[in-house]
């Protein structure tokens, strides 16, 4: 558009003159161009939005009449003990986050420097990523059955059956065996990331490095970490984002029974067991405001942390992670 | 310039072309149209012969069409020449090729009616997106839609009074006074055991009431290495299904479920003889806190288990009569299958509670002359074609016989639930959404809670109900629905 403000005074064109001239003809190309991703994304996205934002207002099933209720679905959400009550199930996806970052950082660094059949471990530690959420569950639910694959395993490491726990009966921990699930899927995909980020780095500094007498961890401290602040803050943000909103997990491998219903398990369950489907969406609406914070808070950790780590542009991150966040919440009210 | 003017004319003939394409295809239904005529003709020839056979007929069904009541399976409209198409969710029997030897069967009889199925997965929903594009064919089983819907989709099969002479279950899409569904089979609720395990546990009478199933529980656990009860836990629904024994089975009631329980203040107290919803969760809670039920009840797996009670690995489990045929299948020692009554006695007597399965209706919007066959069909499987006596299903037409599997049920009074009364149709449908507890309407979780608390002891039995007792209070005081009982 500013292309034909500064285009318009120099000479005065009638609409049609303009409208073929090249001037002209780029605004065209741009506007269509921007239509078509637009009106997906309005239709998409922000209109299914604004609908479930209005849902939550009402009491209402999927047919049948709705009442205005105004505030009371967030009322509820605050005085049931099981939305809040699921959200202390994702400290431990938290938790697991943490290691499956520190575990993906760990195999990138060695993985980015010669190691022989490098390309095959890299290959089979990000295969889990690539199988369906669903399939995994299915897996899992056989890997964790008394004396099937896990136990077997363990016993041929000389563990007695006896001695094991039941790892999805048992509810001290089987929400860490759900927890393990999601980190044997996601830990390849952030070590890809990782190596990206670690193979941009120029190699002469690593020589450069070597030449002062600097070992392989300090190259890691002082080379490597700060080249690839971004994508970490990136990746933790995101697996944060994540545990907070886990649902796949606990769906299909405990159907959410047993003490495992996270946030997302109890919103499924209100919205389309208990077909109440304005308090869903209030509980979507409020996870979607507890994910901004949370995003919001890490922005705050980080940029003290790293002090100048942001080289790219800070607006287009914050941008970029409302809309994840908002898409995690779209998630949540389907 | 002459690179458009080619593009320009190669338009123009590609618009021609699909312009004698639109005149090739009007063509095709004017074709159709003639066929349509022929069937006209052949209409009239039915109608003949109808007017022969029934006269009563005109009073009722003005369109011509026989209601169910009417038609003489085997006798009448037995030259009738129609194609009918039946869509179903049996998948399985189709491809093992049961419906097609029904068919065949029926051809015999009926030579100029053509049959044309098709098996549906996924049917529970696919069949709700084709009803409402109205092209599906004559014959459908009846999917989830309101009773106030029915007549828009469906042609009545008969007037409840006279169904109900003739089948069993005539209430099920019953709406102002007409049903527009007959059930192709029916289930009864009771529980599967293993006869093999009984014998060899030492249980020589079957239980009755809740103390009695608990102790034979007790002996198979000492005297034998199967399972007692296996609850599949994991599969969830099948946790569920403890929900169809809360009404005629724990009280003997036909009303309770449709009527009485949306205005019992206090549905989950301790009657204090053995009955009611109390005792019949009490048996589920009691059986998992003394151990008798599967070690990891988490890891279940609803494909295994069938195989495992049919070799003698698994004492019981609470299922409808459906799930017989599948037991009886899953492995080499069908004959140990067996079904009993709930071990729940009321007053003296054991009850039963029988419903339909999937219901036969029939498009509206079809000629009538499809609808007549239709008809002709549906009275001839619900009769003559053994269909759900194979199935291993509860007799739906009032003359049939029971399978063997029902033998034990012979003592027993068997009953079906009676509708909500006018004007309080959704009121059970809204008491189970606003209490969250959801009986028979996927409130899996609830009863997955008794066998989490029974097992680990977080929570007494008594704090459970009067946990639930609170919800439904809270739910009748949202509502406003009246408390009654």
């Amino acid at each position: 558009m500013a292309m034909t403000q500064a285009a318009r005074p120099k000479k005065k064109r009638t609409f049609g003159e303009w409208a073929k001239s090249r001037d002209g003809q780029k605004v065209f190309v741009m506007i269509a161009f921007m239509v078509i991703p637009l009106v997906l994304l309005f239709t998409f996205t922000y209109l299914p939005f604004a609908e479930m934002f209005g849902f939550s207002f009402y009491d209402m099933k999927y047919v049948g009449t709705r009442k205005f209720v105004g505030l009371k679905n967030y009322m509820k959400v605050f005085q049931r003990d099981d939305c809040f009550g699921a959200l202390k199930l994702s400290l431990y996806y938290m938790v697991g986050s943490v290691v499956q970052l520190a575990l993906a950082l760990y195999l990138a660094t060695i993985l980015s420097f010669k190691v022989k059949g490098g390309s095959v471990f890299k290959g089979f530690m990000f295969f889990p990523y690539l199988i369906n959420g669903i399939a995994i569950g299915f897996i899992f639910k056989f890997f964790y059955t008394r004396g099937f694959v896990f136990d077997t395993v363990l016993q041929w490491c000389g563990f007695q059956l006896d001695n094991l726990p039941y790892w999805l009966k048992d509810q001290r921990i089987n929400n860490i065996s759900l927890v393990g699930t999601s980190v044997w899927r996601y830990f390849g995909q952030n070590m890809v990331l990782f190596i990206g980020a670690i193979m941009s780095v120029d190699s002469e500094l690593y020589e450069a490095a070597m030449l002062d007498g600097a070992n392989r961890f300090q190259q890691f401290k002082y080379i490597i970490l700060p080249s690839i602040k971004t994508i970490i803050t990136l990746n933790v943000i995101l697996s944060i984002t994540g545990s907070l909103s886990a649902f796949e997990p606990p769906y299909v491998i405990t159907d959410g029974a047993n003490g495992t219903g996270t946030y997302f398990v109890v919103m499924h369950e209100i919205a389309h067991t208990q077909q109440k489907v304005g308090l869903a969406s209030a509980m979507a609406i409020v996870l979607l405001i507890i994910i901004l914070a949370v995003t919001i808070l890490q922005k705050l950790f980080f940029k003290y942390v790293f002090k100048n780590a942001e080289d790219e542009d800070k607006n287009a991150a914050v941008k970029r992670e409302k809309k994840l966040a908002k898409i995690a919440a779209r998630k949540a009210g389907r | 310039m002459k690179l458009r003017k080619v593009l320009a004319l190669s338009l123009a003939a590609a618009m021609t072309l699909s312009l004698v394409a639109c005149g090739g295809s009007s063509d095709n239904t004017e074709s159709a149209d003639t066929t349509t005529e022929t069937a006209d003709t052949t209409t009239e020839e039915t109608t003949d012969t109808q007017e022969e056979t029934t006269d009563t007929a005109e009073a009722e069904t003005p369109e011509g069409v026989p209601s169910y009541s009417q038609i003489a399976v085997g006798t009448d409209y037995t030259d009738l020449t129609a194609s009918i198409k039946w869509i179903h969710h049996k998948t399985d029997r189709e491809e093992d090729g049961t419906i097609a030897a029904m068919i065949a069967e029926f051809n015999k009889v009926y030579p100029n009616i053509t049959v044309e199925t098709e098996g549906v997965t996924d049917y529970a929903e696919d069949a709700l997106l084709r009803l409402s594009t109205g092209d599906w064919g004559d014959i459908m089983f009846i999917p989830a839609v309101d009773k106030a819907d029915l007549s828009t989709y469906f042609y009545p099969i008969d007037t409840l009074a006279n169904l109900d002479a003739e089948i069993n279950f005539a209430n099920i899409w019953e709406y102002d006074g007409l049903s527009y569904g007959v059930p192709y089979m029916a289930n009864a609720q009771g529980v599967l055991y293993n006869k093999a395990v009984f014998e060899a546990a030492g249980i020589t009478e079957l239980p009755t009431t809740p103390t009695e199933f608990l102790a034979d529980l007790q002996l198979i656990k000492d005297n034998t290495d199967a399972i007692p009860l296996y609850t599949n836990y994991a599969a969830g629904w099948t946790m569920g299904a403890w929900d169809a024994y809360i009404g005629i089975v724990s009280n003997g009631d036909d009303t309770y479920m449709n009527q009485k329980l949306v205005h019992t203040a206090s549905p989950f107290e301790d009657p204090g003889d053995d009955t009611g919803i109390y005792n019949l969760y009490r048996i589920l809670y009691d059986a998992v806190a003394n151990g008798l039920i599967e070690e990891d009840y988490t890891t279940t797996d609803w494909e295994g288990c069938k195989g495992m009670l049919n070799n003698g690995e698994i004492g019981t489990m609470v299922l409808g009569s459906w799930a017989y045929a599948q037991m009886v299948e899953a492995g080499d020692h069908g004959e140990d299958v067996g079904y009993m009554p709930f071990p729940m006695t009321v007053g003296g007597t054991q009850y039963a509670l029988a419903g339909g399965d999937y219901s036969y209706g029939i498009n509206i919007n079809s000629s009538d002359e499809n609808k007549t066959a239709a008809m002709v069909f549906i009275k001839w499987m619900t009769e003559e074609s053994g269909w759900c006596y194979n199935e291993g299903g509860y007799t739906v037409d009032k003359d049939g016989q029971n399978p063997d599997l029902y033998a034990a049920f012979d003592g027993s009074t068997v009953l079906s639930d009676q509708p909500a009364l006018d004007g309080e149709a959704d009121f059970l449908n809204q008491m189970n959404s606003e209490s969250e507890l959801s009986f028979n309407a996927g409130g899996n979780a609830k009863v997955q809670r008794i066998v989490e608390a029974g097992a680990t002891g977080s929570e007494s039995f008594d704090d459970i109900m009067a946990d639930w007792t609170a919800k439904w209070n809270a739910a009748q005081e949202e509502l406003g629905i009246e408390v009654l009982y």
